[in-house]
């Protein structure tokens, strides 16, 4: 009994993932652009801890969720590993911690408590963006999200949903063919002994990569296009010409014309304008139909507002002060970061959706 | 219909074509069974079926084929899967999406099928197959069977005339094998589906054909008819046909209950004593496994694991797939350590001593020959490994013989059949002399006369007082080659015992002719025949 207890079975992941993938796909953009505009570490943190939720709430009971750990641990390593990089390399400050002999060229001089506390930071905002693109991925499915592709872009989602899935299949094999040589007697000693573990690698992934597309080929993947008729197919062609004949005008009169560049600008715009109707032409062509609508709850829709809430208030708050999301320790700053509760206030609705998962038990 | 009339096919480079002046005819509603050696043709004439051949592989092709009226030389195969639906050896390699019901939608959604027809061909579809339950399960959480299921369904959504499958049952254990033919069976009965698949496995599918294709390769015509008729003209047989086939029984048994009438009529004499198993148990032990447990990404494999192997043994670990025969195999070569209790090799801790330390006695083969092979010849193959373990380069052209791969000891291993491959994969390992030997699932995809070769080489080793130690869904290789079966349930060992005790007492893990006979003196053809001289 004692060792059922110690290898207690994690629950099955049968389920599907929870929630409609375009309410994530905006809470996931939200909490992204929250993270790269915000240096502040108190608000980084209230990110942090949201996305850490929407990780462990989402996720219970998926053995995918797990798989994940590995990348959280590496990006705190990243973390660690920012911290002695900046105070090595920055100097500046007045809390001296202590002093490196000034000729060690690069590292030598002063290292300073506001270059550790720059460091700390700097590592923290590219932990936490992690964390939102694990939580992201924990709780939306590939396969759902290339459904969000237009017609026209379909293939190549379907192209990239796959190479993300052959991502893992192909570090299994790398594992398999690693432990298949090292039993064999195979050690590193140059950079032939590369070859026994590249080759079969390249091989098997090649030889799966075919083994997909004769079974993607088989059931008629690869194109059900609709008649145009020549009229129709010269005005695509000529619109998708004058889009990009605009794009490259705008291009060069922003580059050149500096007095006018809003008309670079506006020629960037209406070019913009006439290559998505191009796309748009071409994509009704593509004939294929979906098999499920995804549902859209009372959740999601309370996902989108405080995700948009979250997006408008961090933008807004940015462009009225810079400063006010920032955090620069070094003098005249003070090392202590400011903290308006409203921010934060506002931050915090980005657990809601962990808050809402954890309360269903990893449903929405 | 389908018709081949005159069909010769090359593959791009080839010096010579596979098919040659093939002509055949394919009935509606029949199920048609392919076989042949590895590298005979199998495949490509499946994949002719589709257009595969020659759209997706090129080459060279004449004479003409039609399959319900539409030619796949001149129609792409997306074209053609609406008349054809083609199901691989692999059930991974073939999905394209994570969940059931979005997989079995797939083919739909590509051919721009309304929302409500794909809707009902969902529900037909997994009622017929049974799989139901299954509809919004993860693809990776499946079974063997359930996946190879799910991929059946997915190409019938279309409502194909035609299912095509190519060894369907080759990665599977005998009880998802077993899912998987019921299920064509029924297809073909209540819908008329024309289904056409190629084994090598025949004792699994042969009472399911109603016709066989034997193709012997080399461009020499076909073979076809009725399953008796095919097989008394043929040797790749399975062991009940072979036994029918000495016993000049008319006609060829095809199944148990075929084979028992005239199996009551025989007047068997005791077979003579064998040495006894227990004998072995005298020998020094190789390996001693203590409460193993082993765990990973909060799966538990291995829970509390007892074995003891004495010196000179052969053993089958046996069992469904996902029951921890793979990881208790790592776990015997130290690419695994456990997570509690102990792996002893001839008294060495696995966990205290280095693995070169271990890999100098234990010589492990994996599922997946491809993992190991990357020189440029096969005789390049076994210098590396010997090189590797710091032996020298000669005296080991003596292994290419008895596995049958002498002419090819200087072609490009991964040029070679699967079967070929196992073989040279297998050679490599034993290059470096090692005393233990484990192979894991060492005949997927092979066919008889490369799995005497197999059995031949491990009988040999053994005599040489090696210990043998293979894991396999294979209970005819496992009735012919071992003493000793370990049958792995959950992770946990539910039987352990002399392979005659075991065979005879199990319903699944028993070879053909032991369930014909039920007395664990008769496992093999062999036996029985050494019994009736």
């Amino acid at each position: 009994m004692e060792h059922q207890t110690s290898f207690a079975l994690s629950q099955s992941e049968n389920e599907l993932k929870p929630g409609n993938t375009l309410a994530w796909l905006i809470w996931a953009l939200s909490a992204a652009v929250a993270t790269l505009l915000i240096r502040n570490p108190l608000y980084l943190a209230v990110i942090a801890l949201g996305a850490w939720l929407v990780y462990l709430a989402v996720g219970q009971g998926q053995s995918v969720a797990h798989s994940w750990t590995g990348l959280i641990k590496l990006g705190a390593v990243v973390w660690l590993l920012a911290i002695p990089f900046n105070a090595l390399m920055l100097h500046q400050g007045t809390h001296i911690l202590f002093r490196l002999p000034g000729n060690w060229p690069l590292v030598g001089g002063a290292i300073t408590l506001e270059a550790v506390l720059y460091g700390v930071v700097s590592g923290f905002a590219l932990w936490t963006l992690l964390l939102v693109f694990v939580g992201f991925n924990v709780a939306v499915d590939a396969s759902q999200l290339l459904r969000l592709m237009p017609p026209f872009l379909y293939q190549a989602g379907v192209v990239t949903s796959i190479a993300v899935t052959f991502m893992p299949q192909m570090l299994s094999s790398a594992t398999e063919i690693r432990e298949a040589q090292q039993v064999r007697g195979h050690r590193f000693r140059g950079w032939r002994d590369f070859l026994p573990l590249v080759v079969p690698l390249l091989t098997t992934s090649f030889e799966r990569a075919i083994q997909l597309a004769e079974s993607m080929e088989s059931r008629g993947f690869g194109g059900q296009l609709a008649e145009m008729s020549a009229r129709q197919s010269n005005g695509v062609r000529l619109t998708m010409l004058l889009g990009l004949a605009l794009l490259l005008g705008g291009l060069l009169v922003r580059s050149f014309w500096a007095s006018i560049s809003w008309l670079g600008v506006l020629l960037m715009i209406c070019a913009a304008l006439m290559l998505l109707c191009a796309f748009y032409w071409f994509g009704r062509r593509v004939r294929r139909s979906h098999y499920r609508r995804a549902r859209w709850r009372r959740a999601d829709t309370a996902i989108v507002v405080v995700s948009l809430l979250v997006l408008a208030t961090t933008l807004l708050v940015r462009a009225a002060n810079r400063l006010s999301l920032a955090y620069y320790p070094f003098p005249p700053y003070s090392l202590v970061p400011e903290f308006n509760p409203w921010i934060g206030a506002t931050l915090v609705l980005l657990s809601l959706p962990g808050l809402l998962s954890l309360l269903r038990g990893g449903e929405l | 219909m389908i018709t081949f009339e005159h069909v010769t096919y090359a593959y791009p480079g080839a010096q010579r074509p596979v098919l040659s002046d093939l002509n055949l005819t394919i009935v509606d509603g029949e199920l048609v069974l392919v076989v042949g050696n590895s590298g005979a043709g199998k495949s490509t004439l499946l994949r002719c079926l589709n257009g595969l051949v020659p759209h997706f592989y090129g080459g060279t092709i004449s004479g003409t084929i039609h399959v319900q009226g539409l030619d796949p030389v001149r129609a792409q195969p997306r074209e053609m899967s609406t008349v054809v639906g083609f199901v691989f050896q692999d059930p991974e390699a073939q999905f394209v999406v994570d969940t059931v019901e979005a997989e079995l939608a797939f083919a739909m959604e590509n051919h721009a099928l309304p929302q409500a027809t794909m809707r009902k061909r969902i529900e037909e579809v997994l009622d017929q197959l049974s799989i139901a339950h299954l509809r919004d399960r993860r693809i990776n959480t499946l079974s063997g069977g359930e996946k190879q299921r799910v991929a059946i369904a997915s190409v019938l959504t279309l409502e194909p005339k035609v299912l095509v499958l190519d060894e369907p049952t080759s990665q599977l254990d005998p009880q998802a094998a077993e899912e998987v033919l019921s299920a064509l069976q029924k297809l073909n009965a209540d819908l008329g589906l024309t289904i056409i698949l190629s084994e090598h496995r025949l004792e699994r599918v042969v009472q399911y054909a109603e016709r066989l294709i034997y193709l012997p390769g080399e461009g020499r015509p076909p073979i076809e008819g009725a399953p008796q008729e095919v097989l008394s003209q043929i040797d790749l047989v399975p062991p009940l046909v072979r036994l029918g086939k000495q016993l000049d029984w008319e006609p060829l048994p095809l199944t148990i209950k075929d084979a028992r009438r005239r199996a009551a009529e025989l007047t068997l004499r005791p077979a003579p004593a064998e040495a006894s198993h227990a004998a072995l148990k005298q020998a020094p032990v190789d390996i001693l496994v203590e409460d193993l447990w082993h765990a990973y990404d909060g799966h538990v494999a291995l829970k509390g694991i007892n074995i003891t192997v004495h010196q000179g043994e052969s053993v089958a670990v046996m069992g469904r797939n996902g029951s921890g025969k793979t990881t208790l195999l790592k776990q015997l070569v130290g690419l695994l350590h456990p997570r509690r209790g102990a792996v002893h090799i001839r008294g060495m801790d696995t966990r205290r001593v280095p693995l070169e330390q271990i890999i100098s006695l234990v010589g492990y083969v994996p599922q997946n020959p491809n993992a190991l092979l990357f020189a440029d010849t096969v005789r390049e193959e076994l210098a590396f490994t010997r090189r590797s373990h710091g032996l020298t380069d000669e005296g080991r052209d003596p292994l290419l013989a008895p596995l049958g791969l002498t002419e090819h000891a200087e072609r490009y291993p991964r040029d070679l059949s699967v079967g070929e491959r196992q073989r040279v994969s297998l050679a490599a390992i034993l290059a470096a002399e090692p005393e233990i030997i484990l192979l894991d699932e060492p005949t997927r995809g092979i066919d008889y006369a490369q799995k005497q070769a197999l059995m031949r080489t491990l009988r040999a080793e053994q005599h040489k007082g090696h210990t043998v130690i293979l894991s396999t869904h294979d209970v005819e290789l496992a009735a012919a080659s071992v003493d000793r079966v370990i049958i792995l349930g959950d992770g946990e060992v539910v039987v352990d015992g002399n392979v005659r005790e075991v065979m005879t007492h199990s319903m699944v893990f028993s070879s053909q002719i032991n369930k014909l006979l039920r007395d664990d003196a008769y496992l093999t053809v062999e036996d029985v025949l050494r019994s009736l001289a």
